[in-house]
C-alpha cells in the first residue's frame, strides 16, 4: 500500500519537480538577457 | 594560474586594441573590463580554465568592445561600462542549456528521477545560471524528490502507532 502511494508519488513529483526547476531557469534566464 | 594567466592575456590584446582610445580611456576600458570578468568569475563560483574561457568568450574579442566603444555616438560622455555588460546578453542557448531543459521537462517523464538529475548535472555545467540560480533549481528538485519519502515516512510511522495500539 504505501509502496504504491511512493510509486505514485514520485511518477506524479518528478516531472512536476522537473518542469518547475525548467521554468525557474528559463524565466531567469530571460530576466537575465 | 592558468586562468591568471588567460585574464591578463585578454586584457592584454584589449589594452593593445584600444590604441586609437587616448591613454585615460585607455586605461579605464581595461579597468572596468577587469572587474566586469572578476565579477563573473565570482559569480559562477569557480577560477578554473573553462570556467574563465566561457566568461572571455561571452565577453567577446577585445577588438569587438574597442570597436564598440569607439564607434559608438557619443561614445566620448559614456562609461565603458555600458557597452561591456551589454555583450553578454547577445548569446543564445548553448548545448548545455538545452540539454538541461530537456531532461528536466521531457527526461523527467521518460526517465524518472535519472532524468531531472542529469537534468541538474547539466544546469550546473551550464554557465548561463549564476550559482545562487543553479541551487534554487537543485532545490526545487529536491525538496519535491524529498517530499514522498517523507509523506511515506510519516504513513509508516503512523501505521506502526496505529498497530501498537489495543
Amino acid at each position: 500500500m504505501s509502496t504504491d502511494i511512493l510509486g505514485i508519488f514520485v511518477l506524479l513529483l518528478v516531472p512536476i519537480a522537473g518542469v518547475a526547476a525548467a521554468i525557474y531557469l528559463v524565466i531567469t534566464r530571460r530576466r537575465k538577457d | 594560474m592558468e586562468a591568471d594567466m588567460l585574464v591578463n592575456d585578454y586584457l592584454g590584446r584589449l589594452e593593445a586594441a584600444a590604441w586609437p582610445l587616448n591613454a585615460d580611456r585607455r586605461r579605464e576600458l581595461v579597468a572596468e573590463v577587469r572587474e566586469h570578468i572578476e565579477s563573473a568569475l565570482a559569480e559562477s563560483g569557480a577560477r578554473d580554465e573553462v570556467t574563465t574561457r566561457n566568461v572571455l568568450e561571452r565577453l567577446g574579442a577585445p577588438e569587438e568592445i574597442v570597436a564598440a566603444e569607439v564607434g559608438s555616438p557619443g561614445s566620448e560622455g559614456q562609461s565603458p561600462v555600458v557597452t561591456v555588460v551589454q555583450i553578454p546578453g547577445r548569446r543564445g542557448w548553448g548545448a548545455s542549456e538545452v540539454a538541461a531543459i530537456a531532461f528536466l521537462t521531457v527526461g523527467a517523464v521518460f526517465l524518472p528521477i535519472i532524468g531531472p538529475l542529469i537534468g541538474l548535472a547539466f544546469v550546473w555545467s551550464a554557465d548561463a545560471w549564476s550559482t545562487r540560480q543553479k541551487w534554487v533549481a537543485t532545490a526545487i528538485v529536491a525538496v519535491l524528490l524529498v517530499l514522498p519519502i517523507l509523506f511515506l515516512l510519516g504513513l509508516t510511522t503512523g501505521s506502526s502507532s496505529g498497530q501498537s495500539l489495543p
